[in-house]
C-alpha cells in the first residue's frame, strides 16, 4: 500500500500509455483524453498500487478498464468493425516526418493492417510484441483467462500474416 | 517431463516471443530443427514483431502535450513547493581535482574546435561538462535570485526565457549563466538532484526560421544530450544520466516551457 505514486516513473510511462491509448482508440485526441482519464483514475486508486510492482502493467490495466467503460456502447461496434482503415492509416497514426518515402509506404502498410484487427486482438498483439508484457500480465490487463489471450494472439498473427500475403508491398524490415 | 508434451500453438508463440520457460525451451528448439515449416513460422512471428516495433516505437519519441504531463501530477493542482537551493557540501579534494581537470579538458576542446563547425548537441555537452563539474561556481546567478536571473538572461539574449520547474523529476534549479555559444550567446540553466547529479538546459535563439523538430539524442564524451527545436529556439538538455531518464526529464522540460508559453500569450 502506498500513499503516492512515483512521479518520475509515471511521467516516464506516459509515452507508452499514450501509445497504448492510440492503439485502442485509433485517434490522437481521444487517445489523449483516455490517457488523462487513466491518470486521474490511477491517482484515485493509488492505494491499490503495490510499490515495487510493474507500474506500467498496472496503468495499462486501468486504461483498458477506463476504455471498456467509456466505450461500452460503441465497443461492440468497434470490436466487430475494427478501425476500418481501408483508406490508409487511422487519423491518430501519423507517420514520422523523418521517415523516408519507402519507409512511409511500409509504415502505412503496417498501420493499416493493425487497424483492421479487432480491438481485443490489436491490444494483445501490441502488449505482447511491442510492450513485451508477459502473457499473464496481458490476461490481467484484459481481465480474461490466459487461454483467451493466447487464442487472440494466435488469430491476430494469422490475420496479419494473411494480410501481408495479399498486400502489394510485402512487409520487410523497416530501418 | 513437461518437455515431452507435444508442441502446441501456445508453445510456438511463447518461444518466438522469448517467453517460454527454460525447461521447455530446449525441446521446442529441437522440434524446430526437425521441422522447417515450424521454424519458418517462428521466424515469421519474430519478423512480424520486429516490424511492429519499428512501426510503433517512433511514437515514444514524440513530445508530450503539457496536459498529459500535468495530469501525471498528484491531484489537487498545487505544484510541489520549490525547495530552496542550499550550498552543497564541499566536494572532497579528489572530486575537486577531477572536476577542474574535466572542466579544463572541456575548455581545451572548445578551443581546438574554434573555427570548425560544432553541432548544437556537442556545444551543449561541452558547456555542461565545463560548468557542471565546477563545485564552487557552476552558475553566475544562483536560484535564490531566480527572477532576477531570468530577467537578466532574457535581456541579454533578447527573448523571454523561462527556467522550467523540474521538481517533479527530483531536480531543483541551481542557477543560470550566460554562455558564449558557438555562433551566438545562449543561456544555461543548471539543476541538481539529491544525489548531487547535475543536468543542464542550454537555450538559444536561432536567427533563421527553423521548423519544429522531435527530440533527438546524442552522446558526446559520455554526456547524454536530448535536443530539439521549438518556435525558432534550440533547446538541449545534457547530463551524465541514462537515456530513458534524460528523455523523461526532457519531456517535462518541454511541457513546462509550453505551459509558460501559453501563460505568457494570454492577454
Amino acid at each position: 500500500m502506498s500513499d503516492s505514486l512515483p512521479h518520475p516513473d509515471l511521467v516516464a510511462a506516459l509515452p507508452r500509455l499514450r501509445r497504448y491509448a492510440r492503439v485502442l482508440t485509433g485517434d490522437l485526441n481521444r487517445a489523449d483524453d483516455l490517457v488523462q482519464d487513466t491518470l486521474a483514475r490511477a491517482w484515485e486508486k493509488r492505494r491499490l498500487w503495490q510499490p515495487g510492482s510493474d507500474l506500467r502493467a498496472w496503468l495499462f490495466t486501468i486504461m483498458h478498464n477506463v476504455h471498456v467503460n467509456q466505450f461500452a456502447v460503441r465497443r461492440r461496434e468497434l470490436a466487430e468493425s475494427s478501425l476500418d482503415a481501408d483508406d490508409g492509416p487511422v487519423a491518430g497514426w501519423e507517420i514520422p516526418v523523418r521517415a523516408t518515402q519507402s519507409d512511409r509506404v511500409e509504415l502505412a502498410e503496417v498501420f493499416a493492417q493493425i487497424a483492421r484487427l479487432p480491438v481485443e486482438q490489436r491490444e494483445v498483439l501490441i502488449l505482447a510484441a511491442v510492450e513485451e508484457l508477459r502473457y499473464e500480465e496481458i490476461a490481467r490487463v484484459q481481465c480474461v483467462p490466459i487461454g483467451t489471450v493466447m487464442s487472440r494472439l494466435n488469430r491476430a498473427r494469422e490475420k496479419l500474416r494473411r494480410m501481408a500475403e495479399v498486400s502489394p508491398a510485402p512487409l520487410k524490415v523497416i530501418k | 517431463m513437461s518437455s515431452n508434451l507435444p508442441l502446441s500453438d501456445d508453445d510456438v508463440h511463447a518461444y518466438a516471443d522469448g517467453k517460454l520457460p527454460e525447461a521447455r525451451r530446449a525441446s521446442v528448439a529441437a522440434a524446430l530443427e526437425a521441422d522447417p515449416v515450424l521454424a519458418a513460422r517462428v521466424a515469421a512471428i519474430r519478423q512480424q514483431n520486429a516490424d511492429l516495433r519499428d512501426a510503433f516505437d517512433p511514437w515514444l519519441a514524440e513530445p508530450l502535450p503539457r496536459e498529459l504531463i500535468a495530469a501525471a501530477q498528484p491531484p489537487g493542482g498545487r505544484k510541489p513547493p520549490r525547495t530552496r537551493w542550499a550550498l552543497p557540501a564541499l566536494a572532497s579534494a579528489a572530486t575537486l581535482v577531477i572536476g577542474i581537470g574535466l572542466g579544463w579538458m572541456g575548455r581545451g576542446e572548445v578551443l581546438q574546435l574554434e573555427g570548425t563547425p560544432t553541432t548544437f548537441p556537442r556545444e551543449a555537452a561541452l558547456t555542461h561538462a565545463l560548468y557542471a563539474t565546477d563545485p564552487n561556481r557552476p552558475v553566475e546567478i544562483w536560484a535564490n535570485e531566480e527572477d532576477r536571473m531570468v530577467r537578466w538572461l532574457s535581456k541579454r539574449l533578447n527573448f523571454p526565457l523561462h527556467a522550467p520547474n523540474l521538481h517533479a523529476m527530483g531536480y531543483d534549479l541551481v542557477g543560470g549563466r550566460l554562455v558564449a555559444g558557438n555562433q551566438r550567446p545562449a543561456a544555461l540553466f543548471m539543476y541538481e538532484n539529491a544525489d548531487k547529479q547535475r543536468i543542464s538546459l542550454l537555450v538559444r535563439k536561432d536567427n533563421e526560421h527553423t521548423s519544429e523538430s522531435a527530440f533527438r539524442y546524442a552522446l558526446e564524451d559520455g554526456v547524454g544530450v536530448f535536443y530539439w527545436i521549438d518556435d525558432a529556439c534550440g533547446y538541449a538538455l545534457s547530463g551524465r544520466v541514462d537515456r530513458a531518464q534524460l528523455l523523461a526529464i526532457a519531456r517535462v522540460v518541454y511541457g513546462e516551457l509550453a505551459a509558460a508559453d501559453a501563460a505568457a500569450s494570454k492577454p
